[in-house]
């Protein structure tokens, strides 16, 4: 089980990204995490993977438990231990290694013969990289990139797979596309997956569970159903609800803000 | 023409030296952004360590045995020195490589003293003659250990389950650490690996002309090799040393009669001509661009 208690996370000592979120996951689960712009999700994300200090970030107060390790202040490689896979946002692929290097780099903690059985696995799944294997990673579309840091990230052989907006860029047909393979996959391999989203209305169509993070903090938290029905998720973050009620609520909301 | 011909292969031989010292300069450089400019002490160190050791062994142990005390003493540097100013300002960081290259040579010659040491014993003179060409001993050496040692260098970065890891590293350590990769035990690796090319080299040039702060200044010749060869490809370096080698001896066996000195200004003025016409250098790596 992945526990995030109470977390507070500053950049450089000042900005405080995230202000005291809790969050819960079962092995197993699919979760979105929702929010806007600047909403603290990516930070999220960078604690997860224990690579706060990489962006001059700092975990403040409250604790990241996985299973019964505690990995807040661990370091980079702790998460991986315990079978954390942070996918950060911006799908960042080795641009100047080929396909094959790329999946060679993530699965280098696999025994020779057993990756090569995984890398073929990965590529029978992801046909449009197969075909590109040798060519360099930079060279790809955004949804092959994506599809390429999936790829990588399933090579880590995590159990929690948390992934930072996937979606970011890509044609709707593309997004619909790659959400479906990523539930695929989190069934078949039994795995907790994390969706970090703007894109609310694709990730709802694939998690169970919901929260929404605005400012740092959690909103909102329920199942999927309960979110397709709250007014306040729908208009915000689905962009739908009644019109003249929209209208009036987000004036109200507005003021709330400032 | 066996003149020239002579003066070619021994250009390459030295060429070799200073691509092996070059690409561990480069590794560095592509792997922490961090310009050494205590390359030349490194070569110091390494010279001197064969020294010392060379007083209770013979010659060609003391050298094999400098390479991993050479790569100790850079895993020390990058613990000690490079580690803590990471993602400081560059010049920050360029000012700790040159405080860390002037406490070297004052530790140096602290320790051993300002005289020029020279080794007992040498390396077994293998003089290589092919009809008219005749090549010295030194360079021979060179091309045996230098040239092979570069060659498998490229092949292991190419090639290699850590060569891999370690470009992957190099083009982002944030994206590698989110791959579980251990970006910091590579990036060690890679600075022990640059001291140990460069002992290699002055292990090398204190068997053939004893140790001395001269081993600085060849140590500095990395620096327009790696400039030349694209300051972030390791193939580039080994071109590039080639190449300024080459000239090098070229100049000093036709150039140097007229124009004294002009030897030691050539790698430079290559350097010069070169990044006027190709600012990246021969073989920089363009940056990917993809809409
Ligand atoms: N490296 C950083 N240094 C300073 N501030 C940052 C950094 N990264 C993010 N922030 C700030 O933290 C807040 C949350 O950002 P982020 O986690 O990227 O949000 P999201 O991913 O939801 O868009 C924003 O106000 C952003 O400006
Ligand atoms: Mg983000």
């Amino acid at each position: 089980m992945l526990a995030v208690e109470n977390l507070k996370v500053v950049y450089r000592g000042v900005i405080l990204a995230l202000d005291g979120v809790t969050l819960r996951v079962e092995p197993g689960e699919a979760v979105a995490v929702l929010g806007p712009n600047g909403a603290g999700k990516s930070t999220l994300v960078r604690a997860l993977g224990g690579l706060l200090a990489n962006y001059e970030g700092r975990v403040l107060d409250g604790r990241i438990l996985l299973g019964d390790a505690e990995i807040t202040h661990a370091g980079p490689l702790a998460p991986a231990r315990e079978g954390l896979t942070a996918v950060l946002e911006g799908r960042p692929v080795f641009r100047y290694l080929t396909v094959m290097e790329n999946l060679r780099a993530a699965g280098h903690r696999l025994p020779r013969a057993r990756l090569a059985r995984e890398i073929e696995e990965v590529l029978a799944r992801f046909p449009r990289l197969a075909e590109r294997r040798h060519e360099q990673a930079g060279y790809l579309s955004g949804g092959e990139q994506q599809m390429l840091i999936l790829g990588m990230a399933l090579l880590t052989e995590p159990r929690f797979l948390v992934v930072d907006e996937p979606s970011l860029g890509l044609a709707p047909r593309l997004v619909a596309d790659l959400f479906q393979r990523l539930r695929q996959l989190q069934r078949e391999r039994g795995l907790a997956l994390v969706l970090v989203e703007q894109n609310a209305r694709a990730a709802l169509a694939i998690v169970d569970r919901v929260y929404v993070l605005e400012r740092g903090r959690v909103v909102f938290e329920g199942r999927r159903e309960e979110a397709e029905r709250d007014v306040d998720v729908l208009e915000f973050y689905l962009g739908e609800g009644p019109a003249g009620y929209r209208q009036a609520r987000r004036y109200r909301r507005r003021k709330r803000w400032v | 023409m066996s003149f020239f011909l002579q003066l070619l292969v021994a250009g390459i031989a030295t060429g070799a030296l200073y691509a092996l010292m070059a690409m561990g300069f480069v590794l560095v450089y592509r792997a922490t952004r961090v310009v050494n400019f205590a390359i030349g002490e490194f070569l110091l160190v390494g010279g001197y360590l064969t020294y010392t050791l060379n007083l209770v062994l013979p010659l060609p142990w003391a050298m094999v045995l400098t390479l991993p005390l050479a790569f100790a003493f850079g895993l020390l540097v990058e613990r000690g020195f490079v580690r803590p100013l990471l993602g400081r300002n560059v010049v920050a960081v360029i000012m700790a490589t040159i405080g860390l290259a002037l406490a070297l040579d004052g530790a140096t010659q602290l320790a051993w003293g300002p005289d020029q040491k020279y080794l007992e014993g040498q390396l077994p003179v293998l003089t290589l003659a092919l009809g008219e060409l005749i090549l010295p001993s030194r360079s021979v050496w060179s091309l045996l250990l230098a040239l092979p040692a570069a060659l498998a260098l490229v092949y292991a970065l190419k090639r290699s389950r850590y060569g891999v890891l370690v470009r992957a590293v190099a083009e982002s350590e944030v994206a590698a650490l989110a791959m579980k990769i251990p970006a910091p035990r590579i990036v060690a690796l890679v600075w022990g690996l640059s001291a140990a090319l460069a002992a290699v080299g002055g292990a090398l040039l204190a068997g053939l002309s004893g140790v001395g702060p001269h081993l600085i200044a060849m140590g500095l010749m990395v620096f327009p090799v790696a400039i030349l060869g694209g300051m972030d490809s390791v193939g580039g370096a080994l071109l590039a040393g080639m190449l300024v080698g080459v000239a090098e001896s070229l100049s000093r066996g036709y150039l140097e009669a007229l124009v004294p000195g002009i030897t030691e200004a050539t790698p430079f003025l290559i350097v010069l001509l070169v990044l006027l016409a190709r600012p990246y250098g021969l073989f920089g790596e363009r940056e990917i661009e993809r809409v």
